[in-house]
């Protein structure tokens, strides 16, 4: 999924005070998942605002909805009304739903509640990890399926470097190296032989380094 | 306008029992009593929103810890409370407005120390 | 520089090499700033007492003048650089560029390296490059010096009817015997050497017993005929500087028997420069040690009087 983390009250209060009417929009995907945008979040972030703008003196009103996902068009028809009739929205989606809410309710300020992390999975309630960077050209054919782009810090296709100890990357001890993790998958897959080949440079381009991305699928255009 | 009381979330299990066994019942009435299979039913949202809809505090009363019958619910309590608090103070709160505290079902001597501290800030 | 005679690059190191001496390195750590004296002091501790002075590379990602620089400075006091290059803060394009200026200035040795990540240094919030890592760094080298050609096809020429003017340079890897996972090392080093190193320098080395294995496996793959290995070393200075590496840095193991060692000396530097000593005599007995390579960090000026010590003064005209 998709992670994200939610951004300090502070500089949420501050992005969203001056909106007289504030819908707070959650996303039922991957940030539930990761418990940082879900309903139930939601549901907190706004009973905090409420009590702090009671505080503060601020008549900021406040909604909550949730739809099930932020990226896709349909989701949003039944929230189309609340969002037509809010003065700001503060989507707590990833940087692709605020974007996509954005650009549906031309006008309309969205404001984004998290910040987006990675493309990763949950290890255990409470713990994200990166697994994927999106490069754009997979090899993961090649290292039993650990991908050195996204878990070794320096990307080598060629690794180890000289930094790492008791398997833990120089830059995080609680990072796992991730050439130590490639070693020991090709080594209960019985493929170390070929660590030994040399991975050529890689073509970057397939991915944000060749700009903003575009998939075109002529064969599915109606 | 009625004034709102300070919620208590209240074990079956424990605390509740000891809330029945009080020699002074009528302490109870300086709180109000949500009752809970265990405490770790307890959502924050659901704290926030006593808060949000007018209740000065809430009060979470739980087994003591690793005597919960469920084994971990007064655990995952805990943490939810310290989050609450923490969610408050980051918002300029004053987050000694939710407190746990723990009570087996023989302590009435405790919990009516608990109502009577709660009478007496309010007078 | 002369080249030809089966010579790559015709270095004073490789001449060295090939003729079949040990080879002496030490390193020379840029300034922090602009200032030109810090370069030619330290370029006066190592003249003469080496066959070439790494000059290194903004060096655990703290901003350095670069290498290329210092080491101009340093040929112009009479030394002879190896200019190292991490994939840390370059592209291929700024590499390749890079390379092509430093031979054209004079410059014959590069060491290839992958480079410290960012996160050590004092601009830990900057971009990350690594678009290449090491063995692929020194497989491009290898390239433009042999194939005569960039790492996109192109052959290296200023245009259809002008010459080849490729950059003919000694390659440089690095190699750590002491990092983990530990049966990796010599796969990681038999690599570099297919990629096309010419030398290897290892991390400097306190735990003989570990090295000497690593060379054992290094011998047993005959990597020791087709590359030169220097082994690394650096004088310790203090019982805290010895600690300090031992907690801090990634990659390195020091023996408790070493650090006890240190803390019962009387003089702690003298005990340090005479472990270095002993160390160096050590490693000439080792088969396959082409060489080693002095990394006294801010401590140039004590390296003539361990190479001396040693036994390899003078140094050899070749």
């Amino acid at each position: 999924m998709i992670t994200a983390v939610q951004k300090p009250f502070e500089e949420i209060y501050r992005m969203v005070e001056a909106s007289g009417k504030l819908l707070i929009l959650g996303c039922g995907t991957c940030v539930t998942v990761c418990m940082a945008g879900g309903e139930k979040e939601v549901g907190i972030l706004a009973s905090t605002l409420r009590l702090a703008c009671r505080e503060r003196g601020s008549s900021l009103e406040i909604e909550e909805a949730t739809i099930e996902r932020q990226c896709d068009r349909e989701f949003f028809d039944p929230v189309k009304a609340q969002v037509l009739g809010a003065d700001a929205v503060l989507s707590m989606a990833c940087g692709v739903g605020v974007q996509f809410c954005s650009e549906l309710f031309e006008g309309k300020r969205v404001l984004p509640a998290l910040n987006t992390r990675f493309y990763g999975t949950t290890v255990q309630q409470g713990l994200w990890s990166e697994r994927c960077a999106g490069c754009g050209t997979c090899v993961l054919d090649r290292f039993g399926g650990v991908c050195p782009v996204a878990r070794c810090a320096k990307s080598l296709l060629n690794g180890p470097c000289g930094g790492a100890q008791d398997g833990k990357c120089e830059v995080d001890k609680e990072i796992d190296c991730g050439w130590q993790l490639i070693y020991d998958r090709m080594s209960a897959l019985g493929l170390l032989d070929s660590l030994m080949e040399i991975q050529p440079v890689k073509d970057w381009s397939t991915g944000r380094d060749g700009g903003p991305g575009r998939i075109r699928r002529q064969d599915v255009e109606l | 306008m009625e004034k709102k009381k300070i919620v208590a979330f209240c074990c079956e299990n424990s605390s509740l029992k000891a809330a029945e066994a009080l020699s002074d019942p009528s302490l109870l009435e300086a709180v109000e009593i949500v009752a809970l299979p265990c405490l770790g039913k307890i959502e924050i949202g659901l704290v926030l929103k006593c808060l949000e809809k007018g209740h000065p505090g809430v009060l979470v009363l739980g087994c003591p810890l690793d005597n919960c019958q469920y084994l971990r619910g007064n655990y995952r309590a805990v943490k939810r409370v310290e989050r609450v608090r923490q969610l408050l103070g980051e918002a300029g709160l004053d987050e000694s407005r939710v407190r746990m505290d723990f009570l087996s079902s023989l302590d009435s001597h405790r919990l009516a120390e608990i109502l009577q501290g709660i009478k007496r800030s309010e007078a | 520089m002369k080249e030809g005679n089966g010579l790559k690059a015709g270095s004073n190191l490789e001449r060295v090499f090939q003729a079949g001496h040990f080879a002496v390195t030490a390193e020379l750590g840029p300034p922090k700033s602009a200032e030109v004296e810090v370069v030619h002091t330290k370029a006066g501790y190592l003249k003469g007492v080496v066959d070439a002075v790494n000059i290194t590379d903004n060096q655990t990602a703290i901003v350095r003048m670069s290498s290329l620089a210092a080491g101009l400075l340093a040929m112009r006091e009479g030394l002879e650089p190896v200019i190292q290059i991490t994939c840390r803060d370059r592209n291929r394009i700024a590499i390749q560029s890079d390379v092509l200026g430093a031979y054209a200035l004079g410059v014959r040795n590069i060491l290839c390296l992958s480079g410290d990540h960012q996160k050590f240094g004092n601009h830990p919030s900057c971009k990350n490059v690594y678009d290449l890592d090491s063995v692929q760094l020194i497989g491009m080298l290898k390239e433009m010096r042999d194939d005569k050609r960039f790492l996109c096809g192109e052959e290296i020429r200023n245009g259809k009817n002008a010459p080849l003017a490729e950059p003919r340079i000694f390659i440089g890897g690095a190699a750590n015997p002491f990092g983990d996972p530990f049966p990796v090392r010599v796969i990681r080093l038999a690599k570099k050497v297919r990629a096309g190193a010419d030398f290897i320098q290892t991390q400097c080395i306190y735990d003989m017993e570990r090295f000497e294995e690593w060379m054992r496996q290094v011998r047993e793959r005959g990597l020791h005929e087709q590359v030169k290995i220097m082994a690394g070393l650096t004088p310790l200075k203090s019982v805290g500087m010895a600690q300090y590496m031992r907690d801090n840095v990634a990659g390195l193991r020091i023996p408790d028997q070493v650090l006890e060692r240190l803390s019962k000396a009387q003089d702690k530097a003298a005990e340090g420069i005479k472990i270095c000593v002993e160390q160096i005599q050590r490693l000439r007995e080792i088969e396959g040690v082409a060489g080693v390579h002095i990394m006294a960090i801010e401590w140039e000026k004590r390296v003539a009087e361990i190479v001396e010590k040693a036994g390899l003064l003078p140094r050899p005209k070749v």
